[in-house]
């Protein structure tokens, strides 16, 4: 009997399928894991069964009887309760008005809340989550909230409850608290269903574990009787090293210092703690790991879009701890950004108006405050010729009218012609199709023989293994491994970005 | 034309097309008999005589003006509705400084309240630029009390100085003669006869320095690198950091910049002569609303604008004889406000027509 | 200065106040569910205009409302308030249903309603100033006049809006603070994402606030003109000031009371300082007419970090994002 069936679930989104013929089977009392790689389709899956997204072909089956979620609500009325990874909590309503928010108790059009009150004190004290009902959210921490979302599922009596990724945003301590909860709400009656990518907590939590990868279910396991090593490899898939022609690297100078960067978030967690490592010349450093993992924040510490609480930035011999953003562009940053469309490009400039996006000002563009548009077209028509970037209307085609791998190759080109001594580049190859990612792959392994530090950050094991020359893994905001990718396994690599392996890691000479 | 820039045109017809027939059922609905000769006045008065064409030039240069502040500031992802007080600024600086300065000639005084104008706008429009970028507060909502500041401001400044209040009028006092727009040649072009002699309209060169300073926003938008990073702030603030542009300065100058085009505006304004001057009355200048349809019809483009204020002023003027039937001119402005509203989802029509084009394309 | 002039100011200031907390209330209500409504200019006027012409109207007949002025003002309030619902449709169809520019919508309104407004008075009584009949005034409320202090000021002199006004204030309150509807409606302006989550629809809570908007900004234009007896088809800033009303009073309906209260005692002033023999003669009426823009503007700039506007004020809800 099983209390939820998603059967054969289809969901596509323009140019992906998210979930290809995906049948998941939650049995009641049972806390059912979902593992997979960024991407895999897991949101997506939960999503659809929460209401937020239609599947295109499937059916969903609540003790046997099908039903249709279109949204939300529907989903709470037949017991279906979520706690997202970003909370939907209202930031200035108390703990007690976002819980009753939406299954409000009224008499005479009157709030009623005395009811609803001392339901939520009965089941904070259940579940000992030591909560002050009457505090705005604002003024909780984070676990707190956490905690709002959980007792919002537990007030509507809901009985399947999706955590996407629900430890993210904990502490080691509150992640503890949470595994001990969702044991209890288990052995009380409850399904649960848990988005997760990390290992230790599956071993710690779970009954049954399904796997997806991209959009395919791959299996469904019970827990006890698969090591940790069968599940990554299930997660990760025997992947295979595409041939990419690669030479010794030969490396030379330092030429990025990084060392003890601390940066923690309002409420204390730490999002970046005490990174240390160099990248040098003529080698490809990556960051692996889950998305999440303050990657992100590494990021913008190094190229200036936002700053940190302590540590210190070399780009030679010059500190550039604090340094604007243009001066690390002039001293030979090169950045392509995560996301192309937000920092990357502007959409509504010209192809040819984005290549000078950092260097517009130069004499090479510039004379007496006026852009030379011919150097300017000309540049535009040199990086299109030597990049082989496709564009209708050549260098003043409009950036948005182009694919998203043209637009990237935009991106690239740019970076890579400001001849840099530092390229940054971030998951350079998400969304993009086979040839594009080959193409931006062979261009950063020329830039690195061309003696360039490139710094490369990517969730994806097969671009981590394939283009490096050295691994650092992050893991909740900390690096844990240091490794070769000549003597680490796939399997070893998913084990610790899943938090489950960790080496002490030190740069100091 | 490219294919989107023909897309907007069609879109601002559309708009157009939509507030004349709304104008036009109310004509109908208030006076059935008159309605088709009054609407009849109001698309083609502007062109009846050469001096009318006159008046609508000369009544179009304000609009054209602030239509440019208002454009300006968008493109820098800003909205100007704070157009109407720094034109009043502008107005106000440049009737003190015709009246004051009559010891310089008036080959440097009109340039000189001309320039005072528009630095008096600037630092109008600075304060609610200072406010956006250092503390935050959305430059709609602090435009809105500057207008009203502006406003009561300039009304106690002209009341309580004998020499620019014409108490008589309840108005800012007349400007010597001297000191009005030269009106070049444009008397024996734009002149009906009456009797045995003419009657020329007021315009005068104002509309041509409108038409250059259109010309010149356009140049310091399309091909400075000023204009780069105003528009790179403006379309997308994230990639403008991630580029090192300095975003506070930018916000501050563009506010500035369209301050100062609005404040030209209030020179060219009331300096025209012919008795035109701000009044003691409590009412924003209606120009700086005119302005947002302006800008919007003329899709933010500084030679778009150029034909929407004209366009405006001209349906403006018809719109003025309508006394004449019995209506009175208010239906204008009422089709004005009607094409604003359209104008606030011109990006749908856009599609819609887009849409159809394809279907054409496609012989559905 | 002598008791009659304070009492008299006192009378004066509530009949620039009432208006002010009527319209800056509807302004709560359209913000707190999310959408910016710097329309409420424009919803006085055609709220004040219809209210107007159907008054006239009436007195210049036979009906029996003719003469029984509480019973016609409070018909002619339903009638403004009718416009301004009316009204509001046209916003809150652009700003929510297709998600356009709430400045540009905004402006738009407060364009056409003047403009309308003295295009149709003209049309039918000739004239852009209409005038009317004010014999809502009451002289004095039986009993509570007499009452020392309060009565003067509250209960002489006045008009029953000035009651009304309070007790649409306390209605607010209720409704805002107490109600489903009111968790519901704040929900949608600080987070509409999370309020869908719980299957609240954004679409018509917005529709909602926006409404009750139109009909409270209506109904306070036609307050607003009933003192001077005529209506020009302007409301001279009225909506706008109710605006910074809303934004002095931090978007909480006690404290906005008390900015209207301030508001309007300055608007008092600058008509009356020349009678009022404590106050300089020096200091411009103007002076207090553009004090609470100052005001209203340093507090922007002081408060404007931590601002309490609600959080997701002025976006469209899109129901992809997150």
């Amino acid at each position: 009997m099983h209390v939820i069936e998603m059967r054969n679930i289809t969901k596509e989104f323009p140019g992906i399928i998210a979930n290809d013929d995906i049948t998941l089977q939650l049995k009641r009392n049972e806390i059912h894991a979902l593992l997979g790689e960024n991407g895999a389709g897991k949101s997506t899956l939960m999503s659809v069964l929460f209401g937020l997204y239609k599947q295109e072909k499937g059916k969903i089956f609540k003790d046997e009887k099908e039903v249709i979620i279109s949204g939300p609500g529907d989903a709470n009325r037949l017991g279906i309760g979520m706690v997202h990874q970003h909370f939907k909590l209202v930031h200035n309503f108390t703990v007690l008005e976002n819980i009753v928010l939406g299954v409000e108790t009224t008499k005479n059009g009157i709030l009623q809340m005395k009811e609803a009150r001392e339901k939520v004190l009965a089941l904070s004290k259940r579940y000992g989550f030591d909560i002050d009902i009457d505090k705005e959210i604002r003024h909780i921490s984070v676990g707190m909230q956490q905690r709002v979302e959980i007792l919002k599922m537990l007030y509507r009596d809901n009985e399947i409850l999706i955590f996407d990724e629900p430890t993210a945003v904990l502490t080691p301590q509150e992640i503890d608290a949470l595994m001990k909860t969702m044991k209890e709400m288990a052995a009380e009656g409850k399904s649960i269903l848990f988005i997760t990518h990390k290992l230790d907590e599956i071993k710690q939590v779970a009954d049954r574990c399904s796997v997806l990868r991209k959009g395919k279910m791959i299996g469904t396991v019970d827990v006890t009787g698969t090591s940790k090593e069968e599940l990554s490899e299930m997660m990760v898939g025997r992947k295979v090293f595409l041939t990419l022609d690669k030479e010794e690297a030969k490396i030379g100078d330092t030429i990025l210092k990084v060392r003890d960067l601390v940066l923690k978030s309002k409420e204390g967690k730490d999002k970046l703690k005490n990174i240390s490592f160099d990248v040098k010349a003529g080698e490809i450093l990556c960051i692996a790991g889950i998305e999440g993992n303050g990657q992100t924040d590494l990021v913008y510490a190094l190229t200036g879009l936002s700053s940190f609480d302590s540590g210190t930035v070399n780009m030679d011999s010059t500190d550039i701890t604090r340094a604007k953003i243009r001066k690390r562009t002039e001293l030979g940053i090169a950045h392509i950004p995560e996301d192309r469309h937000k920092h990357g490009l502007v959409l509504d400039y010209t192809l040819a108006q984005n290549t000078i996006l950092q260097t517009y000002y130069t004499k090479d563009f510039q004379s007496g405050r006026f852009l030379k548009k011919k150097s300017i077209l000309n540049y535009a028509r040199k990086l299109i010729d030597r990049f082989d970037i496709r564009s209708g209307e050549g260098a003043e085609t409009p950036s948005r009218s182009m694919s998203g791998g043209n637009q990237q190759k935009v991106i690239l080109a740019r970076e890579i012609d400001r001849d840099p001594k530092l390229l940054i580049a971030v998951q350079p190859t998400r969304g993009l199709d086979v040839g594009a990612i080959e193409y931006i792959h062979k261009q950063l392994l020329a830039q690195r023989d061309s003696g360039k530090a490139v710094l490369l950050v990517s969730l994806e094991l097969e671009e981590v293994m394939n283009v490096s020359d050295r691994i650092l893994v992050m893991y909740e905001g900390e690096i844990v491994a240091d490794v070769d990718p000549k003597q680490v396994t796939f399997q070893e690599l998913g084990l610790y970005m899943s938090g489950a392996k960790r080496d002490e890691v030190s740069v100091y000479e | 034309m490219n294919r989107d820039g023909l897309l907007s045109f069609l879109s601002s017809v559309l708009v157009i097309i939509i507030g004349l027939l709304i104008g036009f059922i109310v004509l109908l609905a208030t006076n059935a008999q008159q309605a088709w000769p009054a609407f009849q006045t109001i698309l083609t008065f502007g062109m009846r005589s050469m001096r009318n064409i006159g008046d609508v030039l000369l009544h179009a240069t304000p609009i054209i003006l602030t239509g440019l502040s208002v454009a300006f500031a968008f493109k820098t992802g800003l909205f100007n509705i704070g157009a109407s007080g720094q034109f009043m600024f502008g107005g106000f600086v440049a009737i003190v400084i015709s009246i004051h300065g009559v010891s310089m000639p008036p080959a440097v005084r009109i340039p000189v309240a001309i320039i005072a104008a528009a630095l008096a706008g600037a630092l109008w429009a600075g304060l609610p630029g200072l406010l956006k970028a250092y503390r935050n507060v959305h430059e709609v909502i602090s435009s809105i009390m500057t207008n009203y500041i502006a406003m009561f401001f300039i009304v106690y400044m002209i009341q309580s100085n004998e020499s620019i209040f014409n108490r008589g009028l309840s108005t800012s006092a007349h400007l010597p003669e001297s000191s009005n727009l030269p009106r070049l040649f444009f008397p024996d072009i734009f002149r009906d006869a009456l009797g045995a002699g003419f009657v020329s309209s007021r315009v005068n060169i104002g509309i041509i320095i409108a038409i250059v300073v259109a010309v010149l926003v356009y140049i310091i938008l399309e091909k400075t690198t000023f204009g780069y990073e105003l528009k790179a702030c403006g379309f997308n603030p994230d990639a403008a950091m991630y580029a090192g542009i300095n975003q506070k300065r930018n916000i501050i100058f563009s506010m500035m910049i369209s301050g100062s085009l609005a404040g030209i505006a209030g020179a060219l304004n009331f300096m025209r002569g012919g008795g035109v001057g701000i009044g003691i009355i409590e009412v924003l200048p209606v120009e700086g609303f005119t302005g947002i349809s302006v800008a919007f019809l003329g899709l933010n483009h500084p030679i778009g604008i150029i034909f929407s204020g004209i366009f405006i002023s001209y349906m403006q003027l018809g719109g003025g004889r309508l006394s004449t039937y019995g209506f009175s001119s208010e239906l204008v402005e009422t089709v004005i406000a009607v094409i604003i509203y359209f104008c606030a989802f011109v990006f749908i029509t856009k599609s819609l027509i887009g849409r159809f084009i394809k279907k054409k394309e496609r012989g559905i | 200065m002598d008791m009659y002039m304070f009492y008299f100011i006192l009378q004066r200031t509530m009949f620039f106040t009432i208006p002010l907390l009527i319209v800056a209330l509807g302004g709560l209500f359209s913000e707190k569910s999310g959408i910016v409504n710097i329309a409420l200019e424009g919803k006085m006027v055609l709220g004040a205009f219809t209210g107007v012409m159907f008054m006239r109207t009436i007195q210049g007949s036979e009906n029996f409302l003719a003469n029984n002025p509480t019973a016609l003002l409070l018909v002619t309030l339903v009638v403004a308030a009718a416009t301004g619902v009316g009204t509001s449709l046209l916003h809150a169809f652009a700003s929510i249903n297709l998600k356009a520019n709430q400045i540009i919508s905004g402006v738009a309104i407060n364009m056409f309603a003047p403009a309308f407004a003295v295009f149709y008075s003209i049309y039918s009584t000739g004239n852009q100033n209409v005038f009317f009949f004010n014999q809502f005034m009451i002289d004095s409320v039986p009993g509570l006049g007499r009452i020392p202090f309060i009565g003067p000021i509250l209960f002489q002199g006045a008009y029953i809006t000035t009651y009304l006004g309070f007790v649409i204030l306390v209605i607010s309150v209720i409704v805002l603070y107490k109600t489903k509807f009111g968790l519901r409606l704040r929900a949608c302006g600080e987070h509409p994402h999370a309020a869908d989550s719980v299957g609240v629809s954004v679409i018509k809570m917005r529709y909602a606030g926006v409404l009750i908007s139109g009909g409270l900004a209506g109904m306070g234009g036609l307050i607003w003109a009933i003192p001077s007896s005529l209506f020009a088809g302007a409301v001279n800033g009225y909506g706008f000031l109710a605006l910074a009303v809303l934004i002095f009073g931090a978007w909480k309906p006690q404290r906005i009371l008390i900015a209207a209260l301030f508001f309007g005692f300055m608007q008092t002033i600058a008509a009356t300082h020349t009678a009022i023999n404590i106050l300089p003669n020096a200091i411009p009426a103007q002076f207090y007419r553009m004090l609470p823009f100052i005001a209203t503007l340093i507090i922007l700039a002081f408060t404007s970090k931590n601002t309490m506007a609600p959080k997701a004020l002025g976006q469209p809800y899109d129901k992809g994002g997150r």
